[in-house]
Order: C-alpha cells, then structure tokens, then sequence
C-alpha cells in the first residue's frame, strides 16, 4: 500500500502548531487538520475551518425548550386542568420559570451533547487513520501534530513536498500514514457478529440477574409496594391510645353536602324553598337518583304500585294522591331527610343537592299523571 | 481632543450638573434631592467595592491572567476615598428617606423595637465604620502594589494574598451594609435576606463594566497595548456570566415572595411593580440581563472589543436604574426629569475627574509583580 492518507506533523508546542499553521497553509498542499491533547483556543480560526453549527443549534433548541416548557405547563395548570394553588392564578407565569429554565438548559444539553458526538463529529467511527500512527501517544499526552491530507489523486510527489513544507515550518518529526485499506465494514459477518454479541450480553445479564434474584433473598427485585409503613383501612394501630387505625373526625365535622338539616320535624321543613332550578340536567339526576332509592317502594310513575310489592307487608305510599300532590316542596324534602312511618331517612344517601332535584323529579312525576289540558299546548 | 480640553470639558459638566443639583434641593424638596444623592452614591460605592472585589480575587485565588489587568481595577477602587465624603453628606438623607430615623418611628409598632438601630446615631456610627474599614484594602493592596512597582519587592505579593480573605470579609460587610442599611432601610418593615447578594451580583458587574470600559479606553490612547484578545475574551465571559447571576437572583428574590406572599415581603414588591415601575421593572429586565446576555451569547463578542465596549455601557447604565428602582418607590411614582439629569452629569463628571488623575498615578501595569510574565502570556 504506497497509497498516502496524510503527512504528520509534529510540534513541541501549541504556539509552534500556531506559527506552522499559517506557513503550510500558505502552499495549498491539501486540506489541514490539528491535533492535539487539549483545545488550543483560536486554532480553528487559523486552520479556517467551517464556523461549527453547534452554536445555533443549542440555542434553537434552548429556546425550543423554554417555549416547550412553558406551553406544555400553561396547557396544563391553565387549561386541561385548571387548579388553584396557593392562591394564585392557574396561568402564573411566575410558576413556570423554573420547570422552562430546566427544559431549556435539557434541550440544550442534549443538543450540544448529542449533536457534537453523532452529527457533527460522526461518532461513532470505527477507526481512523491518526489512530494507527506511532505519535499517537504522544498527541493524547504532549504532542502537536499537524496533518496535511492529500487529495484525491494527489500521486507519489505529495509525501515529500508536504514533508519538506511541514519540516520548513518547524516541525520536530514528521509521519507518513498510509491511506487505510477501505473494506465495506458492514458485512455479513459484522452483523452476525453484532447480533451474537447482542444476544450473548443479554443472555447472561439475564442469568445473572436471575441468579442474584434467586439466591441472595435480602434483594427482593421488586415488593409491590409491598412492605410500606401504611395503616390498612379498619386495621389496629398500637401507635393511638384508643388502638383505632382510622381516626374518628374531630367532633363538630361535617362532610361536604350533608350540612345537617336544620329542622326536626316534618312541619317545620314544610316553609324551605327549592333552591334548584328546574333544568333538564336537575330533572335528569333527580330521575337518576329517584330511580335508584326511590322508585323500588314508589313505583316508576310513584304511584306507589313497585315492582317488588310483593315482598314488602308495608303498603308505600301513592305519591299521586291528593294530598301528596297537596305537601310543599319543603315537606317532601322534609320526608326524605327525616324519614316517614316506615320509610327511613334517606339523609346519609342523598346529599342536599340530590334530594331537592329528587323533590323536582316527584313533582314532575305528579304533574305528568294529573296532566291539563293547556299542558298540551 | 486635547487633554486640557477634555479635562475643562469635565470640569464645566460637573459644575453645571452641581448647579442644576443644589437647585433641585429647592426647586423640588428635599426627598427628591436626597434619592438621587443616595442613587448616585450607592452607584459608586458598588462599582469601586465591584473594582476592589476584582482586585482581592485575583489576590486570593492567585489568579495569573488578570496580573497585566490589576492596576485599572485598584485606580477604580481608590474612588472608596471621594466615597467617604458622598456617604458622610449622604447621612443629611436620614431624617428625610428613613422612616427607622425619624421620631415618629417610636410610635410605629413596627419600628419601635428596631428605633435604636436604625435611629440617627446608629446608623451614623455603621456608615462611620464602614468607610473606615474600605479605607483598610486600599492601604494595604493598592499602597502596596504601587511601591511594588519601584522596588520589585516579592513579599508585597505574599502578603496581598494573605490579606486577601480580610478584603472578602471587609467587602462582605460594606456590600451587606450598604444593601441593608441605605436600601432596606428605606422600607424597614420588608424582610429581604438575599438584597445583599443582590446588590453584590450589580456591585461585580458594574466593577466589571468601569474596568472594561477603562481598559478599552488606555488601549485607544496607546497604553496598555500588551493586552491582548485573551484577556478580554475573560473580561467579556465574566461580564456574561454575571449577567446570568444577576438575574437569577433577582428573579429568585421575586419568585419567593411571590409564591410565600407573605405581607412583610410582598408589600415591598407591590409598590416596586405597581403602575408605572412596571414599565421600569421591564426595562430593568431588558437593560441588566436580556440585552448584556444576547449581546455577550456568541462566542466571539466575548472578545469583540467595539461590542464589550457598548455592552459595559449599558450594564452601567442598567446598574444606575437598578438602583433607581431601588431607591425612588420610596417617593411615590417614577419621576424623571432635571435634577436626575444634573446629579448624573455631576457625578459622571466627578468620576471621571478623579479616575483621570488616578490613571495618571503610577504605572499603568504593575511591573513589579513577579507574575506579570505569566499574565501577558496567558492563552486561553
């Protein structure tokens, strides 16, 4: 193989790399490449290389991230989802600066990671001509080489035109690297290769992991949030005194919507006031509601004919006799909450709301059976 | 423009900006008077203890690159001397701007427990001590460094370098005083435990500025043409990295007390963004970190001397409203006009006359320093 990569430079320091760079250039032997064991600020300038990309890349991506972050956490807390926390409003904009200086500073990390390795420096590669080079060591350690490339074609006069340029410039040793015999890499045999070692790696870790699971019993892989320190509901504490697991609500407490009612006897719920409206949407849940605690004694049109009379020796009341169709809207929310001759109170089932849209619900049961002419109109 | 024309120049700014300042007194009281003498002082305490900060870094951590650099930083610094009148005639502030000074605060709950401290001798007594305590760096580093220059002597640099945390410590205190005396002190009843870090981040980056444009500036009349591209590549990536810093504390400041809402914080904020601060807030924002930031971003500015250049001005004009907005709630609105005008031009004009005769003062390199080799050496 007389065929030649590159000529080797060597220099003892990065300011005699400095000086030769400009002197070799100046021939226009061939494309020039600097390495060396740290970066050496401003050489890129002198070689005249490509201004890299990676700059505007990271920041279109940083900024990507920020606007990301902050469309991603306004959807979220100010639109899918809008919760008030802490007092402020779901949009604050003030909240969402940290999670997008976060994204941001990701997005721009990964860019100018992944970008420098994969995209611009074609990483990874599976070998390059420098590496086979007897100063290798020197340039990982001490050492600054300057390489000139030869062209296409360039023919047996290049090895000593740019030996003599580079020795012209100061250069304490000089190389020669052979152009690397160029076979497909990706073969049938890489691959098959590739893919035995794949599978062998996962094999073993496999058995390994199975091993170490299996025989050493202090690492339980995964518990299932098995073993938290949690109380099971109903369960003995030792930690409380009265040995209770849930605690008792503190005395006074009230659970949403099931304000006590504020009167003990039928008479006296008679004066309250529906205070829904009548809509289609209260009308449907207190048919939902009726159907479900109501309808079973009362019958579907709360005539008091149900389905399972028949088990009951209790005779239910007729919701449609006259003097039902008589009582206040009060009186029936009354009868619900306080129960009436057989009936129990129905207060723990229904919440406030439930049982004025069930007192809806009967009153327009009653006025469909005792329908009126100007009804139809 | 001949030297002498320049310095009449300065001398004829600075008393018209005098004039136009001791007529404000009359024209519009004293509060409005006395903000602006405590903008203005507070500006140039913070850039000459930014200058000195710079100088006892360098000390401390044995910093070689900044060596050839040293000595426009330690002029800088002498304006602590001038600084000890501002501040002394600044105390006539005290009865007028501090509500902790005057008698009624006895009778405010809020103040009554704290009356000793912020009272009138006091606080006197704190400014007393801290203009005296700056004096003690300037004896020792700057003093020290020029007789280096003579006499070549190695030991002046060993014992800077031990005196270097007692310059931090010092510095610590003058910048913590500074902040919670001349700034909280306006508001006693807002609690701000980071103000001081605050005005440090605006303190390094206007020292940062003035030495960056000074520099600029001896390079364009052909002094200091050893330095070179490196070392304002790392004048340019400290302004740029301080510019972040600044912002991510006064952001940090801002988001805390927003989300903790509580009344001895958030009041502060309330009347620093209520109506038209608002509109400085933003400008704020864009002068001191959005534009240094953007402009400072590529790696080539770092170095581009025509973009440091104009970048350190507007840092210290963003420095001067940084303070503006610290200072002016406590009068009410915003209000710009003449007599903000003519203390600039009186203080600008009063800077520059001194920094003029300081860089006049010695060698402009301290050539005897033993690292000075190393530091015109530096490469990135």
């Amino acid at each position: 193989m007389n065929e030649t990569f590159a000529v080797l430079g060597l220099f003892d320091s990065a300011d005699a790399l400095m000086e030769a760079v400009p002197k070799v250039k100046a021939r226009h032997l061939g494309r020039l490449e600097a390495y060396t064991p740290y970066p050496v600020h401003g050489l890129d300038r002198a070689l005249e290389q490509r201004r890299s990309p990676l700059a505007g890349m990271v920041m279109v991506m940083g900024v990507l991230g920020a606007l990301t972050a902050l469309l991603f956490q306004y959807w979220i807390s100010a639109v899918d989802y809008p919760i008030i926390t802490g007092g402020k409003a779901p949009s604050s904009w003030q909240a969402f600066v940290p999670i997008m200086f976060e994204v941001m500073v990701l997005f721009a990390t990964f860019t100018a990671g992944l970008g420098m390795l994969l995209l611009l420096n074609r990483l990874p590669t599976f070998g390059h001509p420098v590496l086979q080079a007897k100063a290798i060591r020197g340039i990982t350690r001490d050492r600054f080489a300057l390489a000139v490339e030869a062209e296409e074609g360039a023919g047996d006069g290049f090895a000593p035109v740019a030996r003599a340029a580079l020795e012209a410039a100061g250069a304490r040793d000089i190389e020669l690297l052979p152009a690397p015999a160029r076979g497909p890499w990706l073969t049938a045999g890489f691959i098959q290769k590739s893919l035995a070692g794949i599978a062998v790696a996962c094999l073993v870790s496999g058995l390994v992991m199975y091993g170490a699971v299996k025989l050493i019993p202090v690492l339980p892989p995964m518990s299932h949030m098995e073993d938290q320190p949690r109380l099971d509901p109903q369960a003995q504490s030792t930690f409380f005194k009265d040995g209770r697991g849930m605690r008792m609500p503190v005395a006074g407490t009230v659970a949403r919507g099931f304000m006590p009612p504020g009167f003990a006897s039928e008479d006296e719920a008679a004066r309250l006031v529906n205070p829904l409206p009548r809509t289609p949407a209260v009308l449907a849940k207190g048919r939902a509601e009726y159907q479900i605690r109501c309808a079973v004694c009362h019958g579907a049109l709360g005539n008091g004919i149900p389905t399972l009379s028949a088990a009951y020796g209790a005779k239910p009341a007729n919701l449609q006799a006259p003097n039902f169709q008589a009582y206040s809207d009060g009186r029936i929310y009354g009868a619900i909450v306080l129960g009436k001759n057989a009936m129990p109170s129905y207060a723990a089932d229904l919440p406030e709301d439930a049982r004025w849209a069930v007192v809806h619900y009967v009153r327009a049961l009653q006025r469909a059976q005792n329908a009126k002419d100007e009804d139809l109109k | 423009m001949s030297a002498d024309r320049t310095v009449k120049l300065l001398w004829s700014a600075t008393a018209l900006g005098g004039a136009a300042a001791v007529a404000s007194y009359f024209v519009m009281g004293g509060p409005r008077f006395w903000a602006n003498w405590v903008v203005w002082f507070l500006f140039l305490l913070t850039l000459a203890l930014g200058a000195l900060f710079l100088v006892a870094l360098e000390h401390l951590v044995s910093a070689r690159w900044s060596v050839p650099l040293r000595r426009i930083p330690e002029r800088l610094a002498s304006l602590l001397i001038p600084l000890c009148a501002v501040a002394l005639v600044g105390l006539g502030s005290l009865k007028t701007l501090f509500p902790g000074a005057r008698p009624e605060a006895a009778l405010d709950p809020l103040l009554a427990g704290k009356a000793v401290w912020l009272g009138v001798p006091c606080f006197s007594a704190r400014v007393a001590l801290c203009a005296a305590l700056g004096l003690v760096p300037l004896v020792v580093l700057l003093r020290g460094s020029l007789r280096q220059d003579r006499d070549h002597d190695p030991r002046f640099t060993i014992r800077a370098r031990r005196f270097a945390p007692v310059c931090m410590a010092i510095f610590a205190l003058l910048v913590t005083q500074a902040a919670f005396d001349w700034i909280g002190g306006l508001t006693p009843a807002w609690y701000s435990d980071v103000i001081g870090v605050y005005l440090f981040a605006g303190a390094f980056m206007a020292g940062l500025a003035a030495t960056v444009l000074a520099v600029i500036y001896l390079r364009g009349k052909e002094r200091l043409q050893a330095v070179r591209f490196d070392h304002f590549f790392n004048l340019g990536a400290f302004l740029f990295a301080f510019t972040v810093f600044w912002a991510y504390i006064a952001f940090a400041q801002y988001m805390l007390m927003w989300y903790g809402n509580l009344p001895d914080e958030v009041l502060w904020y309330q009347a620093h963004t209520g109506g038209a601060w608002l509109g400085v807030v933003v400008l704020l924002a864009l002068l001191h970190f959005f534009v240094p930031f953007f402009a400072l971003v590529p790696r080539d500015a770092k170095g581009d001397l025509k973009r440091l250049r104009w970048v350190a001005v507007v840092v210290l004009a963003a420095h001067w409203l940084d303070l503006y907005w610290l200072v002016f709630p406590a009068l009410g609105a915003p209000v710009f006009s003449w007599p903000e005008l003519g203390f600039a031009l009186f203080f600008v004009g009063a800077t520059l006359l001194w920094t003029r005769g300081a860089m006049a003062h010695g060698e402009d390199m301290p050539v005897g320093d033993p690292f000075l080799r190393e530091g015109l050496e530096f490469r990135l």
